[in-house]
């Protein structure tokens, strides 16, 4: 069985970047992907990255808006370390070749972002992701370690010891599977829109690494706080980014008002995502929107702003609902966007089970606490990529290979052949999919209720049972994809039900979780992190509760939030 | 918009034996509204009819570039293609990329065509040619190369690729000249040098069909022709393909015509010339073999007008690329 120092899950910015950590200690890392580098989600991010490099502004004050920003439940030594360090990360992305736009005087420019209390978004045009990404995967061929592409992970294995001993790995192109050990394994392997119908994200975010993790007893945080997107396209949810508004954009309703005035006073269309998506289904369910959705207006920018700092997006309303911004304004409505809850972590990335480490949307480290600002996704994925591939090297240099469970491999083998030998008759992966993720928008969604919750959270037994009902229709070996669905379609389900369980214990109103019958935030019963284990006796998740880690700084104290 | 029903004529590819692909075409039936895009009618074909329908997908908004396939006769990115504007009398035929080995279905191994972007060193150099400062200019050069996803569907459709599998095609290419064009790159010289090698920048045809299909508007032949005279500005002209681009060059200059009798020489040297002896006999035969003295051709002296004011102020390689417009 092939070994390394240390396996990195996943190839998007954190796994990448963690990566580079490892050439540069000179350690053996390997790197797993059930996709293509190239193909990871981070290259849909748009609009920017937030770093204070003006020196009109303070790293100080970008931690403090960050904490307002989760509503008071980040921790904040770990929002403290990420904000010291986004400047340096986005000097050193811009030495390894990342196109920055730039001012007239050929500083890095920067353009106002929601929550933000200064113009401290870093940006290439609209696709600021794509281009970062590129650039870690430029430094990933330089560095020559080894990918093991479209190689999907079926588990991650904990030796006797409870250390752990490695993954099994199922190569997509071959149908091979097969053991790797690790001294230590990172899970960079980001976030799980698909858990929900309407979402942003790429069909691949299945969250596959915080499943894993949770099925090999570390805790999930925080699942309850699910970002809704302010302007996901109306039809297909793909995203139009904030930049858009931050250029400037107006969100207008059915009646062309500009409506955010009467929800942010102070901040208009840049107030933070929660706040911009619960205005927006305000107006939506207060029969102000067309066909649920309402407008992004960006006919006032004029042609040659939109064609020049909003390209994609413009191209995007082009192609998916046949609007060009230039003329018209872009229908678009709340849609799942980003995960603020993932594996738990310590502030350099480590979770609770020895040897295993986790950082970017996969992780809770937590740095967004309820509500993540925008800019702030892709900064989180480069400096803990970077930290936690660091103290990863660190932890693996005095680590030992642990033995290989005999079982493991053949467990997961036993498990695939039994999924292929079902007769084709029962659920389709697709059908049992549509099922949940329906039920997770329509009762988990910008506004929950109790009633709607608990009829969702007691759904989850029954979809689990028919899970063990549905059937493939491709039982061949190469590139199967009918399977790989069907084995993210058990993570789809456990992440489900950690979201839909934390989401009904949580009795208040904080960030991105709202409660109708809760309205208001309660510091004193709920500033906590909602953790979520599996109970493997029971087959379901249940939850516990962890203390936010402060660092005594006066100015965090929660207040109350407005923009 | 009023639904109708399309019939997806698919090529299905299996494995057989080592190396081999058995093939054949298969039919489905979809209801869809005609701005519905291939890639959600392959999801619905694959989620409710059959499960062993095999293609790559991922993010939905043409920046992965995982789902480039051959969808009516062109390769597109299934995720922004709309079923209406490729059905012909309500039938869209789809089958893999071009100029690629098949895994499955429509997914191809896309290890070649990496292998390619990997060869011409896709990453920043340290070296003497290091620029300090970077202006707010600096990348409108390869601000539209740097829109390249990688998806493939340039080197799908590529002329040169279909006949010379060693060629390393449009993506690769529009790489390397984002390398060049970047004022933080130090080995400019040398990569230019590299690109001129067989294969390499001079293989390129220029049939521009890597430009009409591109779904990023990142036109990688016109990176391709600006890394030439990006090269032979900086006199790396000793390439067969540069030789021959002097050549006429200097003949169109001097008589306005081509001198075929020497152009071959000019281009391959006396070595390489006495290897096509046979085709110039087969040339011969047909009378097809050109005079050796071409006469000036009239109104030479307005072309060499033209010469000198273009060398007076030569075409700004470093311009910004046109905007693209939409279809």
């Amino acid at each position: 069985m092939k070994s390394h120092d240390l396996i990195i899950v996943g190839a998007g910015l954190s796994g990448m970047r963690a990566a580079l950590e490892g050439a540069k200690a000179g350690l053996d890392v390997a790197v797993v992907s059930k996709v293509h580098p190239l193909r990871s989600h981070s290259c849909a991010a748009q609009g920017g990255i937030n770093a204070a490099i003006n020196p009109n502004d303070k790293w100080e004050v970008h931690a403090y808006d960050t904490v307002k920003g989760s509503d008071f439940i980040g921790d904040e030594d770990a929002i403290d370390l990420m904000c010291r360090e986004a400047p340096g990360i986005i000097h050193e992305m811009d030495r390894m070749g990342t196109p920055f736009s730039r001012n007239d005087d050929g500083v890095i420019a920067q353009r106002p972002f929601g929550g933000a209390s200064f113009d401290r978004t870093c940006y290439a045009a609209d696709r600021t992701g794509q281009v970062l990404l590129h650039t870690l995967w430029e430094r990933l061929v330089h560095s020559g370690i080894h990918v093991y592409e479209e190689c999907h992970v079926f588990r991650l294995v904990l030796a006797s010891d409870g250390h752990v001993a490695g993954l099994v790995v199922y190569d997509i192109k071959t149908g091979e599977i097969f053991g790797l050990r690790g001294k230590g394994i990172l899970l960079a392997t980001g976030g799980y829109g698909r858990v929900f119908l309407s979402s942003t994200n790429a069909t691949t975010n299945t969250g596959d690494g915080m499943a894993y993790a949770m099925r090999a007893g570390a805790p999930l945080a925080d699942m309850e706080f699910v970002q809704f997107h302010p302007t996901g396209l109306r039809t297909s949810g793909i995203l139009i980014t904030e930049g858009a508004r931050g250029e400037g954009g107006y969100l207008i309703n059915a009646e062309g008002e500009r409506f955010m005035g009467r929800y942010a006073p102070k901040k208009w269309e840049l107030a933070s995502r929660d706040v911009v998506s619960r205005a927006e289904q305000t107006e939506i369910l207060e029969g102000r929107g067309t066909n649920g959705a309402i407008f992004l207006d960006l006919r006032h920018l004029g042609r040659d702003k939109i064609i020049d700092k909003l390209p994609q997006i413009r191209h995007l309303a082009l192609d998916l609902e046949g609007v060009d911004p230039i003329d018209a304004p872009i229908p678009v409505r709340p849609t799942v966007h980003y995960s603020m809850g993932g594996i738990r972590t310590d502030k350099f990335g480590a979770a609770p089970v020895p040897g295993l480490f986790a950082a970017g949307e996969a992780a809770c480290v937590s740095v967004h606490g309820a509500n993540r600002l925008g800019g702030n996704s892709l900064l989180d994925t480069i400096v803990f990529g970077k930290i936690t591939g660091e103290h990863a090297c660190q932890y693996v240099r005095s680590a030992q290979l642990r033995d290989f469970p005999a079982n493991a491999i053949a467990e997961e083998k036993d498990r695939i052949q039994e999924l292929k030998s079902r007769p084709n008759r029962g659920l389709r992966p697709a059908m049992l999919h549509h099922q949940m993720a329906e039920a997770m928008n329509t009762y988990c969604g910008v506004y929950r209720e109790p009633v709607g919750m608990t009829t969702l959270a007691e759904k989850f037994p029954g979809w689990r049972l028919d899970y063990e009902r549905i059937h493939l229709d491709d039982k061949s070996t190469v590139f199967n994809v009918d399977l790989l669905r069907a084995v993210e379609l058990r993570n789809l389900l456990d992440l489900g039900e950690s979201i839909v369980k934390g989401a009904l214990a949580r009795e208040e109103s904080r960030g991105a979780h709202f409660r109708i019958d809760f309205p208001n935030r309660d510091d004193v019963k709920w500033r906590k992190h909602t953790l979520a284990f599996w109970d493997e006796g029971a087959q379901a998740v249940r939850l516990d509760q962890e203390e936010v880690r402060t660092v005594g700084n006066p100015e965090y104290a929660p207040m109350v939030r407005t923009y | 918009m009023t639904s109708q029903t399309y019939t997806f004529r698919i090529q299905r590819n299996m494995p057989g034996q080592v190396g081999t692909v058995q093939s054949h075409w298969q039919e489905y039936k979809v209801e869809a509204e005609p701005n519905t895009t291939i890639l959600t009618l392959l999801e619905t074909i694959k989620g409710g009819q059959d499960g062993t329908l095999t293609f790559r997908q991922s993010c939905r908004s043409a920046i992965c570039g995982s789902c480039a396939i051959n969808i009516g006769g062109r390769t597109r990115l299934a995720c922004k293609t709309h079923v209406g504007t490729v059905a012909k009398d309500g039938v869209v035929e789809i089958s893999p990329q071009k100029n690629q080995p098949v895994l499955r279905d429509l997914a191809i191994d896309i290890r070649p065509f990496f292998a390619r972007v990997h060869g011409i060193k896709p990453y920043l150099q340290e070296g003497p040619e290091r620029a300090g400062k970077v202006t707010s200019t600096a990348y409108d050069q390869v601000n539209h190369v740097t829109q390249c996803i990688m998806c493939g569907c340039c080197y799908s459709e590529c002329t040169m690729a279909e006949v010379n599998p060693k060629f390393i095609g449009p993506a690769a290419l529009a790489k390397a000249f984002r390398f060049v064009s970047d004022p933080r790159e130090g080995l400019k010289t040398e990569r230019l040098q590299a690109l001129a090698n067989p294969n390499g920048i001079w293989s390129c045809t220029r049939c521009t069909l890597c430009v009409d299909v591109c779904p990023k508007e990142v036109a990688p032949m016109e990176a391709i022709v600006k890394l030439r005279t990006r090269g032979l500005n900086k006199g790396v002209n000793t390439s067969a393909g540069a030789k021959h681009a002097l050549a006429f060059h200097e003949d169109i200059k001097q008589t306005g015509q081509l001198n075929e009798f020497t152009l071959m020489m000019r281009t391959l040297g006396i070595v390489g010339s006495l290897m096509e002896t046979g085709m110039a006999l087969h040339l011969a035969k047909k009378g097809k073999i050109p005079s050796p003295f071409p006469h000036s051709v009239t109104g030479v002296d307005e072309l060499r007008r033209m010469y000198e004011s273009l060398e007076r102020s030569p075409i700004d390689v470093e311009t910004k690329a046109k905007e693209a417009v939409p279809e």
